[in-house]
Formats: C-alpha cells, structure tokens, sequence
C-alpha cells in the first residue's frame, strides 16, 4: 500500500511538473509571437519603403534582420514587377540568397527543404540553377519545395526538368502542376508533346494544364483526345476546350455529349455553354432533361447561358429550373 | 489645396493591405481600411468613396457579394470597384465582371500597376 502511495504522488508530482513546463513554454512562445509581431509592425514602414524605392533599412539586432527579411518573403509572394525585383536585389546584396544556396547543401533533409523554399521567396534569378540541382535531391520534401520555387522564379528552365519528374512520379501531380503554372505559357510546346504520350495520367495533366496556361491556337492536338481510350483524358479535353475557348471544337464536343462516360458528358456539356451555339441547345435540353445528375446540371447551366428563352419553359424540368433561378440571382 | 479624392481599401492580409494603403497615399488618395467584406461595404455605403479597392476572398462577405451589393444600391451604384485576387482563371476573371467589376487585378501584382489602373478609372469619370 505504501509504494502504491508512493508511486501515486510520484505521478502526480511529475504531472504537475509536466503541467507547469507546458504552461511555461506557452507563456514563453505567446511572448515571443508577441514581440515578433510589434517588430513587424514597426519595421512594416521600412519594408514598404524598400519596395518602393530601394531604400536599404539599418537592423539593430539579428531579430530585426531576421523579421524583416520573413516580412520581405511575404511581400515577395504577393508582388511582381519592380517591386518584386527589388526585394529580390536587398537579399543578394545583403548576402542571404548565398548563405541560402549553401544551405541546400545541408545533410538534414529538412534544411535543404527550408532553404529551397525561402529562395523561391527571395525572388532572385542567382537561385535557379541550385534550384534546379535541388530537383534532383534524394528527398521528395526538398525536391517538391525547389519545385514550388522555380514555379516562383518563372524559371523556363525548368519546364523539362519537371516534367521529367511527373513521368517518373518522382513528385506529386498537383505540385508540378502548380509550378508549371507560375511559370506560365513557356511551357506549353513541352506539355503539348505530352498530350499523347503513352501514359494515361500524365496525357490529363498535360491537358489539363494547356487547358489553364494556352489559348484557342493550342486546341487542335486537344480536340483528338475527346476520342482518347481513358475517360480521364477525354474529361480533361472537353474541359480544357472550354478553357481555351476552341470555337472550333464546337461539332466534336457535341458529339461527346454521347460519350459513355457521366464524367465526359458533364464536362462536354458545361463547355458547350462556353463555345457553343444555338445548334447545340436540342441537344443540350436532352441531356439536362434526362441524363445522370452532373451531366443534367451542367446541360441546364449551358442551356441558360446559350439560350434564355428557357427560362420561360418550366417543363423542361428541375435542373433547368434551378439553373434558370441561379441565373437570376447573379 | 483641393480635396484628396477617398478610396476604400478593403483586404484581410495585413501586409498586403498595408501596402495598399501606402501606395494609394503616396498616389494622393485618402483611405479608408477594413478587413474584412462587411466593414468595406458599410465604409463603401457611408463613405462615398471616388473607388473602392476589394480582395476577392475576404472574411464575412467575399468582394464578389460587396460589388454586387453595391450595383444593387443606389449610393454605390457608380462607385469604380477594382477587385484583386490570387483566383486568376479567366472564369474568375468573368465572374468579378459579371458582379461589376470595373477592373480586376489578378495576384501576384504590381503596386506600379494598381496605382496606374485606380489612376485610369478615376481619371476617365
């Protein structure tokens, strides 16, 4: 009884303790988020002042370094042009974009994955080509944040490079994806070398990212994959047609009105209503009449949008209805 | 000295509203702040600001719903709206018009440009 005694106010003791250094720590890191902040509010000024005009700010202490530049890094995310530019030149001049470039070098996986984010940030061109050695790092966090910063830097150098690493599924298809959409329409000639490659996945990313970064002038290779033999690639094509806005494809898009896939007829359908014409609204009240649900509502949306006057047709049914109400309400 | 035209600034990211306010003093425009879609549309209704300036996603009412809500009344009717957002689609590009936007700014931006584009509305009315 008495060690049971005993190991009970052991315990209790080391909960109390434990309590206490949890309480502690909290106090401890709401007052270090606290000063943090008041240092970025007093330090907001000199930083709109660099964006603005290139004026250098003095620090008093590394702290006021180190919130300064975390300041800088956000702005940077959010602006181009020359004020982009000059946030870029303050971190080469004041040396940070070296000691960062080292860091990628690091043998903790999760500092070379830190350093490379921050330089997608940093914004400066001197960073690319470490970047681009980055893509080829053994760990998938560091590889996926060199990516995300290339996508940053708009670096067309890079397009290849990714692109090699989505068809060896070396990194995940939304984060190539995101990056080569930052980095805009250089890297439409390589996606649409893709857009019939063997691979049913990476043929709909292709798609699916000419669709978001081209124009009506990269639809032809597109409107071949409405007959593709995987439904993914043709939902991709139908939608990305849309996108493009491909007057063009009107005729073959209708005809995937009747592809045997829900998916495809849905996204044939909601793209009509983008590049189609009084010829397809028939053919569109049929599907929105009496196709499965997404099909239907996307057919009701296009009906609308192609032809009003079936707004005064209540029979048409109830996705007709709602896709008239909603259209009154925007 | 005449009057400092006034422009509601409405944009729940700190910096970036900080920014905004910054430039637009610098371009010689008075401002008014808020954080979030409520705030922007009662500043936009009592104020009668030359322009207002609206983040797309904001907290409470996005600035889709205050444009829309300010064609619907009769103050806010004409009040010039530049909506910035990071959404850069050219579908949400269409949906800031339709809601009667006379200008959309997709982000990332350029302080230069906004500047330039209020400076354009205003100028032209």
């Amino acid at each position: 009884v008495a060690g049971l005694a005993l190991g009970a106010i052991v315990l209790a003791a080391a909960s109390v303790l434990v309590l206490l250094w949890t309480a502690v720590s909290h106090l401890r890191f709401a007052a270090a988020e606290r000063n943090r902040r008041l240092l970025e509010v007093r330090l907001r000024p000199a930083a709109l002042a660099l964006i603005d005009e290139d004026v250098l700010p003095v620090f008093a202490s590394r702290a006021e370094a180190e919130v300064f530049a975390d300041l800088l890094g956000r702005y940077s995310r959010q602006l181009q042009g020359d004020a982009r530019a000059r946030i870029a030149r303050f971190f080469e001049r004041s040396g940070a974009v070296g000691l960062v470039v080292a860091a990628l070098g690091d043998r903790r996986p999760w500092t070379r994955a830190e350093a490379a984010f921050s330089l997608g940030d940093m914004g400066s061109p001197a960073a690319v080509e470490p970047l681009l050695e980055s893509l080829r790092d053994r760990d998938v966090d560091v590889r996926a944040a060199a990516a995300r910063s290339l996508g940053r830097l708009g670096a067309p150098e890079a397009v290849e490079p990714l692109l090699e690493l989505l068809s060896t599924r070396s990194l995940p298809r939304a984060v190539v994806g995101r990056a080569l959409l930052e980095i805009g329409p250089a890297a439409i000639p390589s996606l649409l070398r893709l857009v019939d490659c063997e691979d049913p996945l990476e043929r709909a990313a292709a798609i699916q990212l000419v669709g978001l970064l081209g124009d009506a002038g990269d639809a032809p290779p597109l409107i071949g994959r409405l007959q593709d033999g995987d439904a993914a690639v043709r939902v991709q094509a139908a939608a990305a047609l849309g996108r493009l806005g491909a007057a063009d494809a009107e005729r073959a898009v209708r005809r995937a009105l009747g592809d045997p896939s829900e998916q495809v007829r849905a996204a044939a359908a909601e793209t009509l209503g983008v590049i189609g014409s009084h010829a397809d609204v028939d053919a569109l009240v049929t599907i929105a009449r009496g196709d499965a649900f997404a099909p239907a509502q996307a057919a009701a949306r296009s009906v609308v949008r192609l032809d009003g006057r079936h707004a005064t047709v209540p029979a048409d049914g109830q996705h007709l209805a709602e896709a008239v109400d909603l259209a009154a309400l925007t | 000295m005449a009057e400092m035209p006034l422009v509601v600034v409405a944009e729940d990211d700190e910096d970036i509203r900080a920014l905004i306010v910054h430039r637009m003093g610098k371009e010689g425009y008075e401002v008014l702040e808020a954080g979030d879609g409520e705030e922007a549309l009662r500043l936009a209704l009592e104020c009668h600001p030359a322009l207002a300036i609206l983040d797309v996603m904001m907290p409470k009412r996005d600035g889709l719903e205050v444009t829309r809500e300010l064609r619907r009344s009769e103050v806010g009717s004409r009040t010039p709206v530049i909506l910035l957002s990071a959404r850069t689609l050219e579908s949400d590009v269409a949906l800031g018009f339709e809601a009667g936007a006379d200008d959309y700014l997709r982000k990332p931006f350029s302080p230069v440009e906004l500047g330039a584009r209020v400076h354009a509305l205003l100028g032209r009315r």
